[in-house]
């Protein structure tokens, strides 16, 4: 199936690389009672695979509109967003969900599990919903595994669980379907400065595995994790 | 292998128990009501056709309603009639053809006194041959003497009568000396029949007894047909009305059949069960109310939970689904228990309301239970309809956003 328009390779003479994401121009303006409300302004960033890029700025920059834009949780209105040479506002509700579910995990500052399911069915979920199917394969336990949770911590619900052990778990989560880009939203904004380091660790290692990292922190601490820093201020890249 | 959203509806509906509980509780009673009310509407046309297909082979035939002539005219001139005469008597024999059996009878109603105790009955005078052609003695033997009578069954235990006891005919405050009659025979309970004779609540004596009494010999109230072949009812309905009814814009005679009757009465009886029905049917709308009501509370608790499942990739239609499950479940519970209180509730009103429960656990009659449940089941699904459909069309940004 194709996935909206494809885009054209980028750069000049002798470069032959796609950006996995690719912004151009992109603004996103909100329609507000008190009036108009730019939240990106004209943003153009071009990020490769394997990157691990910290999206820094002060409150009210922009930069969870741009998790959100990058989440395709929300389209541009106007400019355009390329996620693997796919234009997202050329796909349908539907496409944009199934790239979600294949190609991007997201890692919220509220760990946001699923409340009613334990700690494994959590991290199944995102594979039953690509696979039509309960994991058969032991892919979850070993996701899980890989962040630190043995079979009986799996078995407790969210509730019973440390915030630390529920990003652990947040991250499996996002991790079992392979997806090639991982979205984390202040990820240690919840958590104990140690545990904190812990998951920054956690994700390090990710990116040392292939994966492509976008981060949102407004702590420079946490942002020295990774190899490029974009700044926003109200709405616009200042800093990249 | 389980669908994870049903598991997800599953835990929900555990979650908050009580309160789906309570939502149910609407739905167990909407489908008690549709149930029972429609079981006790089909007992009761069960019980009625079957008590009218006694006597089905039966042609009722009566004067024609009395005909006064054309205005100004002199009404004793005219065609009125105040029964069946001899002549017609004939015809009707005549055309009703071999095996099949005419039967005369003269009826009237009276007062009569047994002992200090006045009572009220038909008096049906029938010759003591025709009396076992469609009627059975349940005690005693069949008219013999003049002053012999039998009595129907209701009669016989309303009023405690033995064999051999007298009953004094007519008013007991008349002066002059009334006539008895003594019990020689006391009939089967015959019910509600088609061939327009209450025996249950009549006192029979022979035809020469009620014209001694009552006067107009040969001037029958009413001529049943009792046809043995009841596929040629139609035909010898026809042959009897050609004979008898030989100028179709003054007929003499009116015959009327079983199917006639029994449809009247089967077709008012199904207005009354639709209409029972339809008052069943108003506490299931009012459950519906409460299920809708229930559906919009866990969507709006659950709208963060919304919003993870949309972000992390669930498709709109499988957010829609989980919650229709939820309504199913709910659906499920009411339709379920309300299945078992109606088999128990419905049971109940039946016996009470009609005496029997002999038409309960007939197909026509028990259908009623399972589409009790269905239907309450569907009220569930289409009031999860809207709460679902507003689940799944979120924002799911505004929706992780919610506290």
């Amino acid at each position: 199936m194709a996935l909206g328009k494809t885009e054209e390779k980028v750069g000049g003479p002798g470069m032959n690389k796609t950006p996995l994401i690719r912004l151009t121009d992109v603004s996103k303006v909100y329609h507000l009672e008190s009036g108009d409300f730019t939240a990106l302004n004209h943003i153009s960033l071009d990020i490769n695979e394997g990157e691990f890029v910290a999206l820094m700025g002060p409150s009210g920059s922009g930069k969870s509109t741009m998790m959100n834009q990058l989440g395709i949780l929300d389209v541009p209105t106007t400019g355009e967003l390329y996620i693997a040479g796919k234009n997202v506002a050329h796909m349908t509700n539907l496409e944009r969900t199934h790239m979600r579910r294949d190609m991007i995990g997201y890692v919220f500052q509220k760990f946001y599990l699923i409340p009613l399911l334990s700690a494994f069915e959590n991290v199944e979920y995102p594979l039953i919903l690509k696979y039509k199917k309960r994991d058969t394969t032991g892919k979850a336990d070993a996701v899980l595994k890989s962040v630190g949770f043995d079979k009986e911590m799996s078995a407790h619900r969210p509730t019973q669980l440390s915030g630390g052990e529920q990003q652990r778990v947040a991250i499996a989560r996002a991790l079992v379907n392979e997806p090639k880009i991982l979205l984390c939203d202040e990820p240690t904004g919840n958590l104990d400065r140690k545990t904190g380091f812990q998951i920054m660790d956690l994700l390090v290692g990710l990116h040392g595995e292939g994966k492509t990292v976008i981060l949102v922190t407004h702590d420079p601490k946490i942002a020295e994790y990774a190899k490029r820093t974009v700044t926003l201020e109200d709405g616009r890249i200042v800093e990249s | 292998m389980r669908d994870i959203f049903f598991d997800l509806s599953v835990r929900s509906v555990k979650l908050n128990f009580l309160r789906s509980l309570l939502a149910s509780i609407g739905i167990v009673i909407g489908v008690v009501a549709i149930s029972s009310m429609g079981m006790l509407g089909t007992n009761m046309q069960l019980q009625v056709k079957d008590q009218l297909s006694t006597g089905a082979n039966t042609l009722v035939i009566t004067s024609d309603a009395v005909r006064i002539g054309l205005p100004g005219s002199n009404p004793t001139a005219s065609s009125s009639s105040s029964g069946i005469t001899k002549t017609q008597l004939l015809k009707i024999k005549q055309s009703a053809g071999t095996g099949n059996t005419v039967i005369p009878l003269y009826r009237t109603s009276t007062e009569f006194t047994l002992g200090s105790v006045n009572g009220r009955s038909s008096v049906y005078g029938i010759a003591p041959n025709d009396v076992t052609s469609f009627l059975t003695i349940d005690n005693g033997t069949n008219l013999e003497g003049v002053n012999d009578a039998l009595v129907g069954s209701t009669i016989a235990t309303n009023f405690n009568l033995k064999l051999g006891s007298r009953i004094h005919i007519g008013k007991a405050n008349e002066t002059e000396s009334r006539p008895t009659v003594r019990i020689v025979g006391i009939l089967k309970a015959r019910g509600m029949t088609s061939d327009n004779v209450n025996a249950d609540n009549a006192i029979i004596v022979s035809r020469d007894w009620y014209t001694a009494e009552y006067g107009g010999e040969d001037q029958y109230n009413q001529v049943n047909v009792i046809v043995k072949n009841i596929d040629t009812l139609s035909e010898v309905k026809t042959t009897i009305d050609a004979k008898v009814n030989t100028d179709p814009k003054t007929p003499v005679i009116r015959i009327q059949d079983a199917s006639s009757r029994l449809s009247s009465i089967t077709s008012t009886l199904s207005t009354m069960t639709t209409f029972i029905l339809a008052i069943g049917g108003i506490s299931l709308l009012v459950a519906a109310t409460s299920i809708f009501n229930v559906m919009m509370m866990s969507v709006n608790e659950r709208i963060q939970e919304i919003g993870i499942l949309l972000s992390i990739g669930t498709e709109r239609g499988e957010v829609r689904r989980m919650f229709l499950y939820e309504a199913l479940i709910l659906g499920i519970l009411g339709g379920g228990v309300g299945g078992l209180c109606s088999l128990v509730i419905g049971y109940s009103v039946v016996s009470a309301m009609i005496g029997t429960t002999a038409y309960f656990f007939l197909p026509e009659s028990i259908f009623y239970i399972p589409a009790g449940m269905i239907i309450g089941m569907c009220v569930c699904v289409v009031s999860g309809l809207y709460p679902a459909w507003r689940a799944s069309n979120m924002d799911p940004i505004d929706a992780l956003r919610s506290e």
